[in-house]
């Protein structure tokens, strides 16, 4: 279901030296909404799928971090999973203080999801002034194409009429994800990055930089790099 | 009385109603048979000798415990910096082969070495020469461990800047300005202290940032020793201040919590299984690091005991269910052991976090999120009810107004509607439970056996009236006659006679 959201720019190179070079880093908080079930973790998960091959095992899925490389800047993710469950919604707002970008995912094969999600809406939007937060809808578990409940077109239709933007992804089968990572970060450093003091600067620990040698991802080279 | 009259017959001699000690006065049996006079100065002397005899003794008791004291004191004098806090007399037991007069005068020597010391506490050059006078007085009260610690941070502090030299100077001249200048501030509202702190951040970074060209890396670990220097100096007087509100939300917080106390596990849906040895472990340490954070001086010290009290509480979620914790499972964990823990001064922490950490580490990176989450969980205890527990408003009232407890689940409350077993929230519990069920099944089979008993005694009491029944009916159906009895004389009457042979006659033989 992703046909419609081909934005990846096809010059994609792989790079591994991307340190080398003088980037600033960027620190980029981003909130995942939604309701319980709906595969907030295991789109956390993903994202950060690569770079946790070599480590330790995760205990927790609730704070990752992802480094993306964009052409003039890296842009370090802080993705902070939130509890879903409705009861904890009245102290969700403490969440998404301060967030640069936030995913509101829902679950294609439950209406009501998609209907609580237009509920988190609301509440991000009186929170935050229009351009300070990256708001992305999210149609989760794309893999359930029988079982379908909210089409594609109606969260395109909520999508524009809300001003947000919007994919379908699956994190069962990885479909659409390593997309929605990239357009997110060109997205908020679009919007954000250009702001003076829109992002607080990351200076990179040694522990990251080990990291990022070792494991060549293809998230890396979204942006060419010439020589 | 006959006896009396009986004595005083005997008595009537006089020499032994005289004085024993023999000086011609009359004696009393009252004063020992001595007179007045005689009494009174044997008294005296006996209880002279009773004073005396004491005074001995308190005295050798008290070289004892001054020996006792003395070899104690060598051991105590090595690790007074840690053992010296919970001392509520400063230099009682430290101060053992010292007699009260010098004991006096250290306390003197003391109090002039704490105002010496507010007189020059802004200044870090003194620091070492106070290092060498703290070896010299072990009579640590609570004040001076405070300050003990600050001048530990102040040589850290002054250390750190040693590295950096020239700009190292410039910085610790700034920030002993600063804190000279805040103390002049003291009324100043919380919000307006957290205002002053950050511009102080703010403005130290951007020339830290200007000296080292940018590079973020040193600049942040300045900022680190410098938000620690000076959070540790001020933390006395903007901790809590008195301007706000602060202690008493911290009470209210922690009356909450405590009348939560009944909250299980179960109710709030959390997948920890304190059954697991390894989880159970992993729960008392975080419980154990939440309660830590309000013994920390310095914003980023407590945001560390967060973050640890976070870890070991995935490491449990971890082991219960085998897969990478999510926020779903986090938070209601994390709401759990505040609940558990009840942290002290909960409130007054996250407000001093808020006001004087750095705000970068509290909207973004691990720290903040794990604090962000601590937030969360305080302010849904704040709101906590009926329905964020899954409970009927009626049953939520009985728990809170202390009507019924989930834990002892009698006959009436009705389970069917929170649960089907009796919440297990931890190994003790269970144990306790178990007992419980083996106790109850004890004394059911003790009825039933006192049950058996009684019918038995019953019985035992119906027997002997129905044998008794029996026997009088058979006597009833077969009366007893009484038939004459027949006196038979083997002589008289010899009525068959006749068929009896005739007597044997004695015959003579002619032979």
């Amino acid at each position: 279901m992703g046909d419609d959201h081909q934005q990846v720019p096809g010059g994609a190179q792989l790079h591994r030296n991307t340190l080398s070079r003088p980037v600033r880093t960027f620190r980029v908080k981003m909130v995942l909404l939604g309701s319980s079930g709906v595969g907030k973790s295991s789109l956390a998960l993903r994202f950060v799928k690569d770079e946790f091959r070599n480590t330790s095992p995760t205990v927790g899925c609730a704070y990752l971090t992802r480094v993306v490389h964009l052409n003039h800047a890296t842009l370090r993710f802080e993705i902070w999973d939130t509890a879903g469950q409705e009861k904890y919604h009245s102290v969700t707002p403490l969440y998404y203080r301060g967030a640069h970008a936030a995913l509101l995912v829902y679950d294609i094969s439950k209406r009501e999801t998609f209907i609580r999600a237009q509920v988190w809406l609301k509440e991000l939007q009186t929170h935050y002034i229009p351009g300070s937060t990256v708001i992305w809808l999210v149609g989760n578990k794309g893999d359930l194409e029988e079982v379908r409940q909210v089409s594609a077109q109606e969260g395109q239709n909520l999508a524009d009429e809300k001003g947000l933007l919007f994919t379908e992804t699956s994190a069962l089968s990885g479909e659409q994800i390593s997309e929605l990572l990239l357009d997110v970060a060109h997205r908020v450093y679009e919007c954000i990055g250009a702001q003076q003091g829109g992002l607080s600067e990351w200076q990179e620990t040694p522990f990251v930089h080990m990291h990022h040698r070792n494991t060549s991802n293809p998230l890396a080279s979204c942006c060419k790099v010439g020589p | 009385m006959s006896q009396r009259t009986e004595r005083r017959g005997i008595h009537v001699d006089q020499s032994d109603l005289l004085c024993k000690k023999g000086c011609g006065y009359y004696g009393n049996a009252a004063w020992q048979g001595l007179c007045s006079k005689c009494w009174r100065e044997e008294y005296q002397r006996v209880r002279q000798k009773q004073i005396q005899d004491d005074w001995a003794l308190a005295e050798k008791l008290q070289r004892e415990e001054e020996a006792a004291y003395a070899s104690s004191h060598g051991a105590q004098t090595q690790s007074h910096p840690q053992s010296s806090a919970p001392q509520p007399h400063p230099g009682h037991a430290s101060m053992g082969p010292f007699s009260k007069f010098e004991e006096k005068k250290t306390n003197e020597k003391t109090r002039k070495v704490t105002t010496v010391k507010k007189f020059f506490s802004p200044s870090s050059r003194t620091a070492p020469k106070k290092e060498t006078q703290e070896g010299k007085t072990p009579s640590p009260s609570i004040s001076r461990h405070a300050s003990f610690e600050t001048d530990q941070v102040t040589k850290d502090f002054v250390d750190f800047l040693k590295n950096l030299q020239k700009p190292g100077r410039e910085i610790h001249k700034q920030c002993r300005a600063f804190i000279v200048n805040m103390s002049s501030k003291k009324d100043l509202s919380a919000d307006e202290l957290s205002e002053c702190v950050q511009d102080f951040y703010q403005n130290m970074a951007d020339r830290l940032m200007s000296h080292f060209k940018g590079s973020s890396e040193s600049v942040e670990q300045v900022m680190d020793q410098v938000e620690k220097y000076i959070m540790t100096r001020l933390y006395k007087s903007v901790f809590c201040p008195e301007t706000t509100d602060d202690e008493k939300k911290d009470l209210a917080t922690q009356k909450r919590i405590r009348a939560l106390h009944w909250v299980t596990i179960q109710m709030l849906c959390v997948s920890m299984d304190e059954e697991i040895p390894e989880v159970s472990e992993n729960v008392v340490k975080a419980i154990t690091d939440v309660i830590e954070m309000d013994s920390k001086r310095v914003p980023r010290d407590k945001l560390r005991c967060i973050t640890s009290c976070s870890k070991h509480i995935f490491s449990a979620i971890r082991i219960t269910k085998n897969e990478p914790a999510s926020a779903d499972d986090f938070l209601p964990a994390l709401i759990y052991i505040v609940l558990k823990a009840n942290p002290p001064r909960l409130q007054s922490n996250i407000q001093y976090i808020t006001r004087f950490c750095n705000p970068s580490r509290l909207m973004t990176g691990e720290d903040g999120y794990y604090f962000t989450n601590l937030c969360c969980a305080a302010a849904f205890i704040e709101k906590l009810d009926a329905q964020s527990l899954n409970l009927s408003p009626e049953e939520f009232e009985r728990y809170m107004s202390g009507q019924a407890s989930p834990r002892f689940n009698s006959s009436e409350v009705d389970w069917s509607q929170t649960g089907p077993a009796p919440p297990v929230t931890n190994p003790v519990l269970a144990q306790l439970n178990h007992n419980l069920e083996l106790l109850s099944g004890l004394s059911s089979r003790q009825e039933t056996l006192m049950e058996a008993a009684q019918s038995l005694q019953a019985d035992l009491l119906s027997w002997p009236e129905g044998v008794q029944r029996e026997v009088n009916n058979i006597l009833e159906k077969y009366p007893l006659e009484i038939l004459p009895r027949e006196v038979s004389a083997i002589d008289a009457n010899n009525m068959d006679n006749d068929n009896l042979p005739p007597p044997l006659t004695p015959q003579v033989f002619a032979g």
